[in-house]
């Protein structure tokens, strides 16, 4: 399978006055062509700031490093998402990638009825006033929505419904990949199953490849087919989710995974510690302070991200 | 065939429903509509009373002022004393009760349309008329300069905080900063100084050249009162206007970290519909509110500039009115002033629905 994404040591920062703090640090991906990949990890492992860098959406006082974010198109011409001028890459967007926002309630401007804020990009990539409107309903109607939607205001609607609303808007154009982020976050159980479920069918029924970020171990079990686990602006683990779930490698992904509430009754184990902010990582390998198989190396040599067992990848000195 | 009247029956009960169902997306607006009036005329009504209540509280006697004013006025001493003083009592009803004269004064401002009773200045003419005399003018000074300084500012605030950062705003907020905190009375004497003496541009005061009969009909004089009025609404512009225009820079650079701009940059929008569309449209509510405000308080007059542009208005009229003790211009005065920030707020909060459809259900 040839990849429709490739990400190759992608560093982005924050600058502050003096220096820059790296959110993500060198992080290389492939992310395959109708495939879910989730990126999991805890608050400021630099997740979202790899989904905005994804998405060209960085802006000062964030800043990309180095690397570059290439992108497949459809007649198998590659683009570089990084640097690429503003036309261009305003024309990529929504037709190519799409973006489903964390938290859709303040994502969704609050006085524009959901009509105009479905259409207006569909409107602005060259689609008649009529075939937008047109697009727009068959989109709301393909996440279970009803097209009287379009002459609400986002908040006559419920959250799960604006989360639909985003879902739907995200679709309209087809896009070849879809970045989630945090799609289920602030919604209830059973609105959250049901939003996972519209992201797993759009993936079947349009082949559209899905990029999930969410710090949700169970969101990551339900939808995703690989996983991506960070910690500290670093790739820690990757690999097919239901082997990462049957034996994790990196110590971080164990605890991680230990750390899921389970139906034996069995006592919880703890993540002990804090991440590390992206101002002060420690040497070597950034987990190294949390973890219990530390060792001289850990401390003074960064781990690469390698292969351990065939398609399972994971950064660490001592999962051999 | 008996069945028949029932039917009829139902399909007009689900005629009425139907049409329920059609005006109920209205409903939260007409609410807020009825709301906002009857409010707007319960505190019209406090505010009168309030003024009335304030009048009559303040020391001094109306009448032995209004007698020492006819004496000024060449009419020679007052004689058959109480005997007038009566007359004049009933004149001005003040030799009712208390709850009756509020009654009758309620009356005359609400239902009279503003009767204040003669203005003790300008005996008899009634206060009313002394007033309306006046209120073009403000209106047409501040009022308008106010609207322009609005609009202006306004306008530049959006851009200045679209284009946050461009190192080159940083001036023109640095000199609207400025402008903003100097007085605007030595901006007005700056401009006479420079723009009336030394370049001899533009007129140093005055509503028109003095020369000149009013004449409304005629397009030369209203030339001529509008170049006189170049100054005094130039100075009002320059310093609301930067006030505005920093208001409405920090607006923007608030509604710019907004979730909903970076999404509406993540589908592709260009920068001018995000502008537009998402930034400058969220962030005008506030900005209109501050309008309504601003312009109510214009009927105030602007004094000071009245005063050093030697114009006519409202402003000067109050001042001259405190110096006599005229009561009733300024009873007048403030009553004016109040209803119309009143009435200015009322229009801006019907108007705030349709900019914000958030409104039209929060307040119920």
């Amino acid at each position: 399978m040839t990849p429709i994404m490739q990400i190759r040591d992608l560093s982005v920062g924050y600058a502050s006055r003096r220096a820059v703090g790296l959110a993500v640090t060198s992080v290389n991906l492939d992310v395959e062509k109708g495939e879910i990949l989730g990126v999991v990890g805890e608050s400021g492992c630099g997740k979202t700031t790899l989904a905005v860098a994804l998405l060209g959406l960085i802006e000062s006082p964030g800043v990309i490093q180095s690397g570059s974010v290439q992108l497949r198109l459809a007649d198998d011409k590659l683009v570089d998402l990084v640097g690429l001028a503003p036309r261009p890459l305003r024309q990529i967007r929504w037709k190519e990638i799409a973006y489903i926002p964390q938290g859709s309630m303040s994502a969704l401007n609050p006085v524009l009825r959901v009509r105009q804020q479905m259409t207006d990009t569909l409107v602005q990539h060259g689609l008649s006033k009529a075939e937008a409107i047109e697009r727009a309903r068959w989109a709301l109607n393909l996440v279970s929505l009803d097209a009287a939607v379009l002459d609400k205001y986002p908040h006559e609607l419920s959250g799960g419904m604006n989360q639909r609303v985003a879902i739907a808007t995200a679709v309209t154009m087809q896009p070849a990949i879809l970045v989630a982020d945090e799609p289920t976050t602030a919604l209830d159980v059973v609105t959250q199953r049901s939003i996972l479920q519209e992201l797993v069918k759009i993936r079947d029924q349009f082949g559209t490849t899905i990029i999930v970020i969410s710090h949700d171990m169970g969101v990551m079990a339900q939808v995703v087919d690989r996983m991506a686990v960070m910690y500290a602006g670093r790739i820690a683990e990757l690999g097919l989710v239901l082997n990462i779930f049957d034996a994790p490698l990196h110590p971080y992904t164990q605890k991680l995974i230990g750390s899921i509430p389970k139906d034996t009754g069995q006592h919880l184990e703890g993540l002990e510690g804090e991440a590390p902010s992206l101002w002060a990582y420690p040497p070597g390998c950034r987990f190294h302070p949390r973890c219990s198989l530390a060792t001289a190396i850990c401390r003074e040599q960064t781990p690469e991200l390698r292969e351990i067992i065939s398609g399972q990848y994971a950064a660490c000195h001592h999962c051999d | 065939m008996d069945s028949f009247p029932l039917r009829q029956k139902r399909s007009s009960s689900q005629n009425l429903s139907a049409l329920q169902a059609r005006l109920q997306p209205y409903l939260p607006t007409a609410k807020y509509i009825l709301k906002r009036i009857g409010i707007y005329f319960l505190t019209v009504l406090g505010a009168v009373t309030l003024a009335f209540i304030f009048f009559h509280l303040m020391p001094g006697d109306p009448l032995s002022i209004v007698f020492s004013q006819l004496e000024k006025t060449n009419l020679g001493r007052v004689t058959g004393g109480a005997e007038v003083a009566e007359a004049y009592k009933r004149l001005l009803g003040l030799d009712q009760p208390l709850p009756v004269q509020y009654l009758l004064f309620l009356r005359n401002v609400l239902i009279g349309g503003f009767d204040l009773g003669p203005s003790f200045v300008a005996f008899p003419t009634s206060t009313r008329d002394v007033i309306f005399r006046q209120l073009p003018w403000t209106i047409g000074y501040f009022t308008s300069a106010m609207l322009i300084a609005w609009l202006i500012g306004t306008t530049i605030g959006a851009l200045l905080g679209w284009l946050r950062r461009i190192g080159l705003t940083s001036v023109a907020v640095g000199i609207a900063t400025l402008l903003n905190i100097t007085p605007v009375y030595i901006i007005a004497i700056a401009a006479i100084i420079f723009f009336g003496y030394h370049l001899h541009w533009l007129p140093t005061g005055q509503p028109y050249d003095p020369g000149l009969t009013p004449n409304w009909g005629d397009i030369e004089f209203i030339k001529n009162v509008l170049r006189h009025a170049i100054m005094p609404i130039a100075s009002v512009v320059l310093v609301w206007g930067a006030s505005f225009s920093l208001g409405m820079r920090s607006l923007m650079i608030s509604v710019l970290g907004e979730d909903y701009l970076s999404y509406a940059k993540a589908k592709g929008l260009t920068p001018f519909m995000i502008l537009r569309d998402y930034a400058f449209r969220n962030a005008l509510l506030p900005q209109v509110t501050a309008l309504g405000i601003a312009l109510g308080n214009t009927i105030n007059g602007v004094l000071i500039l009245e005063a050093i542009f030697v114009v006519p208005g409202v402003g000067g009229l109050f001042v001259r009115a405190m110096a006599i003790h005229d009561f009733n211009v300024m009873q007048g005065v403030v009553l004016l002033s109040t209803v119309a920030v009143l009435t200015l707020s009322l229009i801006v909060d019907l108007l705030l629905p349709f900019l914000d459809p958030r409104i039209r259900r929060s307040n119920d």
